[in-house]
């Protein structure tokens, strides 16, 4: 974990080292996020690096990651605790053999040892700074928001068979949203807010540098032209980071020192996830590859 | 400067963004960080004070006029390479590269805002502005209300449509494969214990078990409402497959079974689409052919102005309705003011249905029908 004050080139030199490329944009959020200490909210397209920036994040503080993985019908029991039923069973029947009386017992099966910690409680217990990754919020239910909203303005715990616990370090909370719905205007007023959008062409090709350094140039510079081109027409999933670095994997895999019309139609499945998808891509084919092989 | 920002964020409010002012404090919070390097000012301020990339444009424009004069800062690097060569401007560039770090220190200085990034960041920008205008443009139609629409303006919501449908099949698939719930079942805990000696070592939860309805729905396909009818059924038509059974009917002053094809709403049988609309007559029809179809598990979901052109309602038949089937539920794509004006009987059917849901843009219609359904599904 990192002691001291958190600087600009210290975020700069974290994303560095965790190998995440980015704009300014970014990095100066980041800091921002850090310094004030207040939740990051990011929404944008799939695939364009979202969740991501909360393990990098936990990379440049040197600290955990407690990740929460939002879906519809989470409740507390699943993000907050929950009681060890098992085990409260056990004791009672422990206890019972040595004749104890109510107060003991109950004394006994509430306490921490038989609470089941979920990450939100993970976040606020743990004795150092973590950052804690609330991904896909928009999945969640609108029940389950406004229970967030007030464990992220506390960072305080109530349960009630043992009280309050209160965070010792703020963590740093990242949320991530894929616009499924429509964040609450509660929750977007506490959060800072980051836009995060496919990086664009040069950040791109420099991406496909840095984990591919293998590959050749002329076939980077291509694989970013024709992906760029690809997120342009309207697709229905425009592919992601992620994919373009399998495609260029897949290229250098087969050998493969130059785009051409074969290629891509033998390995764009793997960009191009729907049937219609790659229908509408093979159609244009011929002048995207005209473009992005120049 | 404080006062600066605040007339900054004053500008902000005039251009359609709600600012609050916890917001406004914020935007102080980080100004107090960032200092003024003019492009960690600007994102820093657009992270604390824009919720939603649709209002980045107007962000932009308003921190143009506030924070760039002309001719001096923003607008002098808005000319890329002309100046750059020959003025020492390589220098400068280098001087502000390490950001905010140093601008921190003499951040209580109104310094004059420099040009920080040339060619490819402004590129950038413009590219986000594009995204930004879309998703301006994607949110506007959204809460366009349906009696306002042109025809260009449906056919770009037709393309949103396939979008929303697929969210909410996915919607309610989610909500079919509900979680588990923290709750004990003792009766079936009990059960179990029996074969561990009365020790219940393994706890049985309870399990939300999701209903599956059948579901009849009403869609007024007269001039007035079809809109709001024709994106009813496209979202309501890929979702059957959560239901027991569906029947869609559009209405006039009849009710026919419709269905939808390539997104054209088609009519089983004849309907007179210019007859005068009359869901008194529509109940009575449908009552007299359809009414076995109603059983305790039905949810009738009735989307209509409820204008009558001031025939009998016949809300009694309405309320035959409610009795045999589970839930009824009225969507009113008129916005909630002008329902029980003129010719509009709502008031009468209102005492008839569960719920009365306003529906007077896509973006209510949706939020509607997931409530709607959330209640029914679970």
């Amino acid at each position: 974990m990192i002691h001291g004050e958190i600087t600009p080139e210290l975020v700069r030199q974290g994303l560095q080292r965790a190998r995440y490329l980015t704009t300014p944009r970014v990095e100066t959020v980041l800091y921002l996020a850090l310094v004030l200490e207040k939740p990051l909210l990011i929404e944008g397209p799939a695939g364009a690096g979202k969740t991501e920036i909360g393990k990098v994040m936990a990379a440049t503080l040197k600290t955990d990651l407690v990740r929460l993985q939002c879906y519809e019908g989470l409740d507390e029991a699943k993000a907050l605790y929950e009681w060890n039923y098992q085990k409260q069973l056990l004791r009672v029947q422990a206890d019972r053999a040595q004749d104890l009386s109510w107060d003991e017992v109950t004394q006994h099966i509430f306490s921490r040892e038989y609470l089941l910690e979920r990450p939100l409680l993970r976040a606020v217990t743990t004795g150092h700074k973590v950052v804690l990754l609330i991904d896909e919020v928009d999945k969640a239910d609108e029940e389950f928001e406004a229970f967030l909203l007030e464990v992220l303005s506390e960072f305080q715990v109530s349960i009630p068979e043992i009280g309050t616990i209160r965070a010792q370090h703020r963590p740093a909370v990242v949320l991530t949203s894929n616009r499924a719905r429509e964040i609450s205007e509660a929750l977007k007023r506490r959060c800072l807010y980051l836009y995060l959008d496919f990086p664009g062409l040069d950040i791109e090709r420099e991406i496909i540098r840095l984990k591919i350094p293998e590959l050749g140039e002329r076939l980077r510079d291509q694989v970013a032209r024709f992906v760029n081109g690809l997120r342009k027409l309207d697709l229905r999933k425009a592919p992601s980071i992620a994919e373009t670095l399998d495609w260029a994997r897949a290229l250098r895999a087969l050998g493969i020192k130059e785009l051409d019309v074969a290629a891509v139609r033998q390995t764009l499945n793997l960009v191009l996830k729907h049937e219609e998808d790659l229908r509408k891509a093979e159609s244009k084919l011929s002048t995207m590859l005209a473009t992005s092989t120049r | 400067m404080k006062d600066r920002l605040l007339s900054f964020v004053d500008g902000l409010r005039e251009a359609g963004l709600g600012i609050t002012v916890a917001e406004a404090l914020d935007a102080m919070h980080v100004v107090g960080v960032t200092g003024v390097e003019l492009e960690a000012f600007r994102e820093g301020l657009a992270a604390a004070l824009v919720k939603d990339e649709a209002d980045r444009p107007a962000f932009d424009a308003v921190f143009e006029r506030f924070f760039a004069a002309p001719g001096r800062g923003r607008g002098r690097g808005e000319r890329p390479r002309l100046s750059d060569e020959g003025q020492g401007r390589g220098s400068r560039r280098a001087q502000s590269a390490p950001a905010f770090s140093e601008q921190r220190r003499h951040k209580e200085e109104p310094t004059p805002p420099r040009p920080a990034q040339f060619g490819t960041e402004r590129r950038k920008r413009e590219h986000g502005e594009e995204r930004g205008r879309k998703l301006a443009r994607v949110r506007a139609l959204l809460n366009l209300p349906f009696e306002q629409m042109s025809p260009p303006d449906v056919e770009a919501c037709e393309a949103l449509m396939a979008e929303l449908a697929q969210r909410f099949r996915a919607h309610l698939s989610r909500r079919r494969c509900a979680s588990r719930r923290g709750t004990v079942d003792i009766r079936r805990t009990l059960r179990r214990s029996i074969s561990t000696g009365g020790v219940p070592i393994d706890p049985a939860f309870r399990h939300r078990r999701p209903g599956q309805p059948d579901l009849v729905a009403f869609c007024d396909l007269s001039h007035s409402v079809a809109t709001a009818s024709k994106f009813l059924l496209a979202l309501l038509t890929p979702a059957s497959a959560y239901f027991r059974r569906v029947r869609l009917f559009g209405y006039v002053d009849r009710a026919v079974e419709v269905s939808v094809e390539a997104g054209m709403v088609v009519p089983h049988d004849q309907l007179d689409l210019y007859a005068r609309s009359d869901f008194g007559k529509v109940l009575v029809g449908f009552c007299q052919v359809f009414g076995p179809l109603l059983t305790r598990n039905t949810l009738v979901l009735i989307l209509g102005d409820a204008r009558n052109n001031r025939r009998p309602p016949r809300a009694d038949l309405l309320g035959r309705i409610r009795g045999a089937v589970r839930q009824v539920i009225w969507l009113n794509p008129e916005s909630a003011v002008r329902w029980n004006t003129g010719d509009s009987a709502m008031a009468v059917y209102q005492r008839h249905c569960d719920a009365v849901l306003a529906a007077s843009n896509v973006r209510e219609l949706y939020a509607a029908l997931q409530r709607v359904f959330r209640a029914a599904v679970r």
